[in-house]
């Protein structure tokens, strides 16, 4: 795929005579290399679903963390470098927080991704020469979920900066057959628990290992409860639901 | 370790107001002082009502005795044309408009990023840590936000200069602010009046609250304005009233007397 | 005893030391002029009487009488304007009876100069002394330390400065008497619009050989607009807790009851302007 490898892979902000910046692009391939990561978005709430991969058997599943609280109505799944995504979760949990501090009011949904976003680009040297935070892109995208006074919506930011709204979105390695998946399945009138179902489902056909309420996680952001991960319970009722085929 | 610099008790000898060291020139350095602050006088006034919302203020600018304008604003319409908040402020009148300035500014930019326009009480909130960001160097005013709520229902916030703040049915600030409020708690939230024919003693009701009409909302603030004028020597000219409704922002202006 | 008591000195100064503040007094900022014209002379004052940044009285009288061809217009502290004048209205009456002849207006404002200077500018009085006597027409200014000038043309007070430049730019020598009364009143118009320690109305005071004329607001460019509401309240609006009636025979036991006219006048000393 890239033949043309040249100096302007080295140069973070340097374009290519062809008008790419391969940094910011083979970042977008570290996220082809994660586990895939899913949300959907219904009339009631976003669900959002990750798969751990387990391995070894040795692993403690529940140490492996791909879902997050941003804020009480935010949360986001991962896909990538997770040690990346640390830090824009961070930093949108301190804009989240100061939004609220300030306007006594809680960050809108697509505000919060907005912020993610404007943390992306800030690699390289910057503008004025000054010292910039990243010598690399993010090598990490997110899916984010909240709710806000517009009703339940879902994001999806990549390293480049860009972000999209999207009813359903699949993320990582998996992402090209569960998008397709997501695509043929969804629907504006799904239900919550419908949409368990789909994620768990699309998540089922293009994992490696065989699902089981382990090695996969759930998510929702609600109006009443807000953003909650499922417990072990919660995991287990809905991998129970599952159509087995 | 506090201790070492604790002054001791105060003595109990009497203190004189004029000086008891000598004032003649010592050797030491010569120290001079600015005082970064001038009150400009005038007055303001907010009333809310069931549906809208008046801020008003006189337009008269002193200093002293003297009279800098006899048209200086001091309510102004903030946040652009979709924006259905208005700020007034009284005090020193560079930093009510250094204050007017930025919190238009933050209204303008939190449009742009958030695609909406801010209610009032993330306004009023925001209005209050600006305030307080400037604890050790305040802004020398005394502010009042006005607007309607999330429900539509006018709304009038007031605050001290580092940032204290309140939401409020009605609220005057400024020179003859000590004059119009008692007058405002009366006939606004009808303080010490009773409902007559209740009987005496224990049988007396206080007359309750309710949301004013427009027309007399205007009224109260004209007469309340007009009487300010008759009795402080710096409030005068020109009275603005804007009057905030989910219609649109109306700004009325009524010369006062000018002397 | 005669004269100023001074047995709350040294307390009053020990509690001004410990941060009690002095009581305010009435009216410093005023507006004042006076002006000689062909033939008498014309003193004119602003009716405003303020306390810090209140209006105390909003038609109160500045012109003050000395003697029937001596007038003064009074600035600063009110109170030592009403004395002062008072006292050498008193001892200028004296003073006219014992020698037979009609009071001088030199003969006026050297008392209050000797009297002010004495008190070393503690008597917060800052006048103008107008009259006509034997030997002509006479203004004077006569300041609270005891310091003294003769013009043509004078103005005191917080509104002087505004007052002055009237006269300034519109004095000429040889005025008639109405010139120099819409001149005067021009000046302290000047004063009320412009500064705020001076309101309300013009009060002037013509003096001419034959007699004083006192033209008590001679022009009223501040009247209050009518109230757009009525602030009447309904009788029983204010609480009452308890209520005992006593009646005339009950209190005839005690004192004697004087029936009063239907109009209840004489019991009211000076009617005040109370709005309706």
């Amino acid at each position: 795929m890239f033949i043309s490898r040249s100096e302007y892979d080295r140069g973070i902000n340097t374009f290519s005579p062809e008008g790419r910046l391969f940094q910011v692009e083979y970042s977008l391939e570290a996220i082809k290399l994660g586990s895939t990561a899913i949300g959907v978005a219904t009339g009631e709430g976003v669900i959002l679903g990750v798969e751990k991969r387990v391995t070894s058997t040795l692993l403690e599943t529940s140490s492996v963390e791909k879902i997050v609280e941003i804020d009480r109505h935010i949360g986001c799944a991962m896909s990538g470098l997770q040690a990346d995504a640390r830090s824009m979760v961070e930093h949108a949990r301190v804009e989240s927080q100061n939004h609220a501090f300030h306007y006594a009011e809680p960050l809108r949904v697509e505000s919060c991704t907005q912020a993610i976003c404007d943390l992306a680009l800030r690699f390289g040297e910057g503008a004025d020469g000054e010292e910039s935070i990243m010598s690399r892109p993010f090598g990490v995208a997110l899916l984010i979920a909240g709710f806000d006074e517009d009703g339940p919506s879902l994001y999806h930011a990549e390293p480049s900066g860009t972000f999209y709204r999207y009813d359903a979105k699949a993320i990582g390695s998996g992402s090209e057959g569960a998008q397709a998946e997501l695509q043929n399945e969804f629907h504006k009138s799904l239900t919550l628990s419908e949409a368990e179902i789909l994620t768990l489902k699309t998540l089922k056909q293009v994992m490696e290992e065989k699902l089981d309420s382990k090695n996969v996680q759930l998510a929702s952001v609600t109006k009443d409860k807000g953003f909650r991960i499922y417990t072990d319970d919660e995991m287990a009722e809905v991998v129970g639901r599952l159509p087995t085929n | 370790m506090a201790s070492v610099f604790h002054p001791g008790p105060p003595s109990g000898t009497p203190k004189y107001s004029f000086a008891q060291q000598p004032n003649t020139a010592s050797e030491g350095a010569r120290q001079h002082s600015f005082y970064p602050y001038t009150d400009n006088g005038g007055s303001t006034l907010g009333i809310a009502g069931a549906d809208f919302t008046i801020i008003a203020g006189d337009t008269r600018s002193t200093s002293g005795y003297s009279i800098n304008t006899r048209y200086c604003p001091k309510v102004f319409r903030i946040g652009g044309p979709e924006s259905r908040i208005a700020l007034s402020v009284v005090g020193f009148a560079a930093d009510g408009d250094a204050l007017k300035e930025r919190l238009d500014t933050i209204l303008k930019m939190y449009k742009y990023q958030h695609g909406k326009t801010m209610s009032v009480a993330a306004c009023a909130q925001r209005l209050s840590h600006i305030l307080y960001g400037k604890r050790f160097f305040p802004y020398y005013v005394h502010a009042i936000l006005g607007g309607l709520d999330e429900e539509g229902k006018g709304a009038v916030y007031s605050y001290d200069p580092v940032g204290s703040y309140e939401r409020e049915q009605c609220r005057a600030g400024g020179a003859a602010a000590s004059l119009i409020m008692p007058f405002l708690d009366n006939q606004v939230n009808y303080k010490n009046q009773c409902i007559p024919g209740r009987g005496t003693g224990h049988e007396l009701r206080q007359r309750v609250q309710e949301p004013l009409p427009r027309k007399d909302v205007e009224q109260l603030v004209e007469d309340a304005f007009s009487s300010a004028v008759e009795r402080h020597i710096e409030v005068g000219d020109g009275l603005q009233m804007i009057i905030i409704t989910s219609k649109g922002i109306e700004e009325i202006y009524k010369p006062l007397k000018k002397d | 005893m005669p004269g100023f008591d001074f047995s709350n000195h040294n307390r009053n100064q020990a509690l001004h030391a410990r941060g009690v503040p002095l009581p305010k007094a009435t009216s410093t900022g005023t507006t004042i002029v006076g002006c000689i014209y062909d033939g008498g002379v014309v003193i004119a004052a602003d009716t405003r009487a303020t306390s810090g940044p209140i209006v105390a009285d909003k038609n109160c009288e500045k012109l003050h009488y000395i003697s029937p061809n001596i007038w003064c217009a009074g600035a600063g502290t009110a109170a030592d304007t009403e004395f002062t004048t008072a006292i050498i209205s008193s001892n200028l009456e004296l003073h006219a009876l014992s020698t037979g002849r009609k009071p001088r207006v030199v003969t006026c404002m050297t008392m209050l100069k000797q009297h002010l200077f004495r008190y070393q500018g503690h008597i917060g009085a800052y006048l103008v002394v107008a009259g006509v006597d034997p030997t002509g027409c006479h203004l004077f200014t006569v300041h609270a330390h005891g310091s003294t000038d003769k013009l043509p043309y004078v103005t005191m007070g917080s509104g002087s400065l505004a007052a002055m430049s009237v006269f300034e730019t519109q004095w000429k020598a040889k005025l008639t008497r109405d010139e120099a009364v819409k001149l005067t009143s021009d000046a302290i118009q000047a004063g009320i619009w412009n500064d705020l320690g001076s309101g309300s109305n013009v009060d002037v005071c013509v003096i001419t050989e034959e007699k004083a004329q006192l033209l008590r607001n001679y022009i009223t460019p501040n009247v209050r607009e009518q109230k757009q509401r009525d602030y009447k309240f309904k009788r029983g609006t204010t609480a009452v807790l308890d209520e005992k009636i006593i009646t005339r025979e009950e209190i005839s036991k005690y004192v004697t009851v004087h029936e009063l006219d239907d109009k209840n006048e004489s019991a009211v000393g000076e009617k005040m302007d109370v709005d309706s």
